[in-house]
């Protein structure tokens, strides 16, 4: 192969179908007809997207429980992927297992598993589909990934600083808010960025326990694609694909930064 | 973490050998009739077609996928980072805006047909849209990327020494490539092959945007008994089946790896 | 890098910033799909200071799965009549008071006594409809006449059915000279097998989702309600549409409250508003679905209330048949056909 200019050619073109489709849509967004001929730049279709009340309000649920969701699953995986790695916890390589478990089990069953659960909870109290469990549901399935991402860097830490902060007085809580935590801070940053971007793009799960005033932009986005195409959501994907690939960036960066 | 994971999941399993109750919900007495149902013809097809679709969607993603991975370990030189960066994040940007940025490409009056007619190579468009082969496309689009991170994995960890020595015994490059550099990278191809093979079981998503409701998947079936067909019982059923195929693929993946 | 106190007071200003709620209280509706004019929910909050809390499904049983499955957060949605009788059955939604619907008079006399809801003691009519379907005659070359046009091997991979069982198994057993609420077996089966021919020639099943589709010219032929079709029409000249001759399905949809509203009062505010003949007028003219409200009938533009595939003279209705409760039974063997279809 070496020498050749076929494998060139083919990651070329393998690069091209991987990201000109988005690219393209984007070109597109920016197009002032609505049908898919070129006719002159325009930003018609980004002034529709801020009026849209729909798709504004979608935007403010989305950032809300995106918000919401890295906050809690970020705090509780840290805790736990702390515990797992500085405690011998009986039965830990049976929660492994649910870990491994809960990362490749299809959305669509995490999703009803999570739908039966809380109707299965509704018979008991007042609560009804909403926000509050598109919340939890997203803190469910993002736990995990938060959990492997934390982990990778604790393995990393070297305990000796833990031991000398305890050895020098401090006990185990000083130590882990003083020395375990500021150490670790860049792998939560990067899972936090992970659960963020998790909760702000899934549309399975979030679909199935959504319920009164909880519509999120992946559902906006989802209903108005099976309509066809409009040029308002190649604007909405555009501004997507722009916050989202800088937040990845960004991600990516801390974890290099963390990594060296 | 257990609770978030497990409570859901034991309730779809009581929710699985319970019966119908009228229009939704569960109902006594218990049964095994649910399990027994799904080997009815019509769903074991079901089964049967969305194996075949995942199977192929693996094989396309490793075709793709092994060359681009070999030119980012072999030709990359400094630029591996980046070039492996620009692979992984069109997988973290949107699955639901890279979804939609086909149906914009592949519609009658999209720009695919678009530019086609233009050029004058055809007059009528073509039917890209809305057909097993556009879900295809959407699923080997998805999941590409994650084949190439771990084929590059073991691609970049072979050792080099050994296609020199190849190729100074006088093997073609095409020879050595199959004599050599696949059989060393046999974790990577698995591992990229079982990720991509339980991601496109579960898909839903794709099937319903770009099939039209045409083509039913394991995962369409599961929210459909949910929603259209009020079958809680046999639809939590179908869910725990694909949970289990996707354990079984994982298992026999770690066999493998095991015994490597 | 952000501050965490930063991080944080961004976070709290996203939690507290993003749940407005007016003080005037609110309502939560769960209705179809482009089923109100543009300004309904609007003029209705500037009226009342209430907040309308508007979301949309694309069928019916989306919607009813919601709330079985605990969404029961809405005030008002709207069923088709076949539903109205099982969700009162598992007492989902309240008995009407009609003393609170001062508007509730202006509905046309047969609406008043439905044969689903008699005395509409569960239901207020909202807009009816028929299911035939819309068609390109420019590209068809000739008028349609019935279902069979939509077996048309001519128009292959242009042709788009409703993605709805009830919707497709009843254009099959219409096109076979069967009722549409058949649930007689061996009928249901030939109409599968009429399904399954027509589906090679399908581009997709679609709900109103289609129109976009129908208007560039991308689909000839679509099952479709009739208001949905003329929303089409009105963007697309060359679109029509047909009362197939083997004869088509008739339908109401109505507004209902939920047993577990929490805002019932606003709740009968919302339908009342609804029944006002100048706001019924507005939404017939927007969505042209047709009005059931004689007295918003009475506001529209003389061509929109003579349009023949709107209101129909009852000549035209001859072969129509209204969709009926399917029982329990009739339901499992519908489903299993759906999806066998779906499959194939």
């Amino acid at each position: 192969m070496r020498g050749s200019r076929a494998l060139p050619a083919f990651a070329v073109a393998a690069y091209g179908f991987l990201h000109l489709p988005v690219l393209v849509l984007i070109v597109f967004s920016f197009n002032e007809s609505r049908f898919t001929v070129w006719t002159g730049l325009s930003w018609r279709w980004y002034r529709e997207l801020a009026r849209s009340t729909r798709m504004l309000e979608a935007l403010g649920n989305s950032l809300l429980v995106a918000v919401a969701s890295t906050l809690i699953s970020t705090a509780i995986g840290t805790l736990c992927a702390y515990a797992m790695s500085r405690h011998r916890i009986r039965g830990a390589r049976v929660l492994d297992a649910v870990l491994q478990l809960s990362i490749v089990t299809p959305e669509i069953v995490t999703g009803i598993s999570l739908l039966a659960f809380f109707q299965f909870v509704f018979r008991f109290t007042d609560f009804g589909l909403g926000l509050d469990t598109i919340i939890i549901a997203h803190v469910a399935f993002s736990i995990a990934f938060v959990l492997l991402v934390v982990r990778v860097r604790l393995a990393a830490l070297d305990p000796a600083l833990e031991e000398a902060a305890m050895d020098l007085g401090a006990g185990p809580v000083t130590t882990f808010f003083r020395v375990t935590l500021p150490l670790l801070q860049p792998g939560i940053v990067a899972a936090a960025l992970l659960a963020f971007i998790l909760s702000f793009d899934d549309y399975v799960i979030t679909s199935l326990v959504a319920g009164v005033g909880s519509e999120t932009l992946p559902m906006v986005i989802y209903s108005m694609a099976r309509r066809g195409v409009s040029p308002v959501v190649n604007a909405l994907s555009a501004v997507l694909v722009v916050a989202l690939g800088a937040l990845i960036l960004a991600a990516d960066r801390l974890q290099r930064r963390s990594a060296a | 973490m257990g609770a978030f994971f497990l409570l859901p999941l034991l309730i779809v399993l009581a929710y699985s050998i319970l019966s119908k109750g009228d229009y939704g919900g569960v109902a006594l007495p218990v049964t095994g009739a649910n399990y027994i149902r799904f080997l009815d013809p019509l769903y074991l097809r079901i089964l049967g077609r969305t194996f075949w679709m995942a199977a192929l969607t693996t094989a396309l993603c490793l075709a793709i996928g092994y060359p681009l991975a070999y030119f980012i370990a072999f030709y990359g030189g400094r630029w591996k980072p980046a070039l492996l960066f620009l692979v992984v994040m069109p997988f973290w940007t949107s699955f639901l805006v890279r979804t939609y940025a086909w149906i914009f490409l592949l519609r009658d009056t999209g720009l695919i047909n678009t530019i086609l007619i233009r050029l004058g190579w055809i007059r009528a468009p073509l039917p890209l849209l809305y057909n097993e082969g556009a879900v295809l496309v959407g699923l080997v689009y998805g999941f590409l990327p994650l084949t190439v991170l771990p084929l590059y994995a073991s691609i970049e960890r072979l050792d080099r020494t050994l296609l020199e020595a190849a190729a100074d015994l006088g093997a073609r490059p095409a020879v050595s490539l199959a004599r050599v550099t696949v059989p060393l990278t046999m974790p990577g191809i698995y591992a990229g092959g079982v990720l991509v093979f339980i991601s496109a079981l579960g898909a839903y998503i794709t099937p319903d945007l770009l099939g039209g409701g045409k083509s039913i998947l394991i995962g369409n079936l599961v929210q459909n008994q949910f929603t259209t067909a009020r079958d809680w019982p046999f639809g939590a059923a179908v869910s725990l089946l694909l949970m289990a195929v996707v354990v079984a693929a994982l298992q026999l993946y770690r066999r493998r790896e095991e015994a490597a | 890098m952000i501050s965490r106190r930063q991080f944080l007071a961004a976070s709290a200003a996203a939690l507290t910033g993003c749940r407005r709620r007016r003080a005037g209280g609110e309502v939560s509706v769960y209705c179809w799909s482009d089923y109100i004019a543009a300004d309904t929910v609007a003029a209705f909050e500037r009226e009342t200071s209430l907040r309308v809390n508007y979301e949309t499904f694309e069928s019916q049983e989306e919607m009813l799965a919601k709330i079985l499955a605990g969404g029961g957060g809405w005030d008002v949605v709207f069923p088709g009549n076949t539903l109205v009788g099982p969700m009162v059955r598992r007492a989902l939604i309240r008995e009407i008071d009609h003393q609170r619907l001062s508007n509730l008079a202006n509905l046309e006399a047969r609406f008043l006594d439905p044969p689903w809801d008699r005395g509409d003691r569960h239901s207020v009519p909202y807009m009816w409809g028929l299911s035939g379907f819309v068609y390109n005659r420019k590209a068809l070359g000739r008028a349609a006449t019935g279902w069979a046009d939509l077996w048309d091997r001519a128009v292959k991979g242009k042709i788009t059915m409703l993605d709805d069982p009830a919707e497709v198994l009843g254009a099959c057993l219409k096109k076979l000279g069967h009722s549409l609420n058949s649930i007689d077996e061996r009928e249901l089966q030939a109409a599968r097998a009429e399904a399954l021919r027509q589906k090679p020639l399908l581009r997709a099943y679609l709900n109103a989702e289609v129109k976009p589709q129908l208007i560039a010219g991308d689909v000839w032929a679509a099952q479709l309600w009739n208001g949905d079709a003329y929303q089409a029409i009105a963007e697309n000249r060359d679109l029509a549409y047909c009362f197939p001759s083997e004869g088509f399905a008739l339908y109401a949809d109505s507004a209902v409250i939920l047993t577990q509203s929490r805002n019932p009062d606003s709740a009968y505010r919302w339908i009342d508003y609804l029944l006002r003949p100048d706001v019924g007028a507005s939404i017939a003219r927007s969505t042209m679905f047709p009005t059931p409200n004689a007295r918003a009938l009475e506001l529209l533009d003389p061509a929109l209330r003579a349009n023949p595939d709107l209101y129909p003279p009852p000549g035209r209705l001859t072969s129509a048949e209204w969709f009926t409760e399917i029982s329990a039974e009739g339901q499992s063997l519908r489903d299993r056909i759906w999806t066998e279809i779906k499959a194939a």
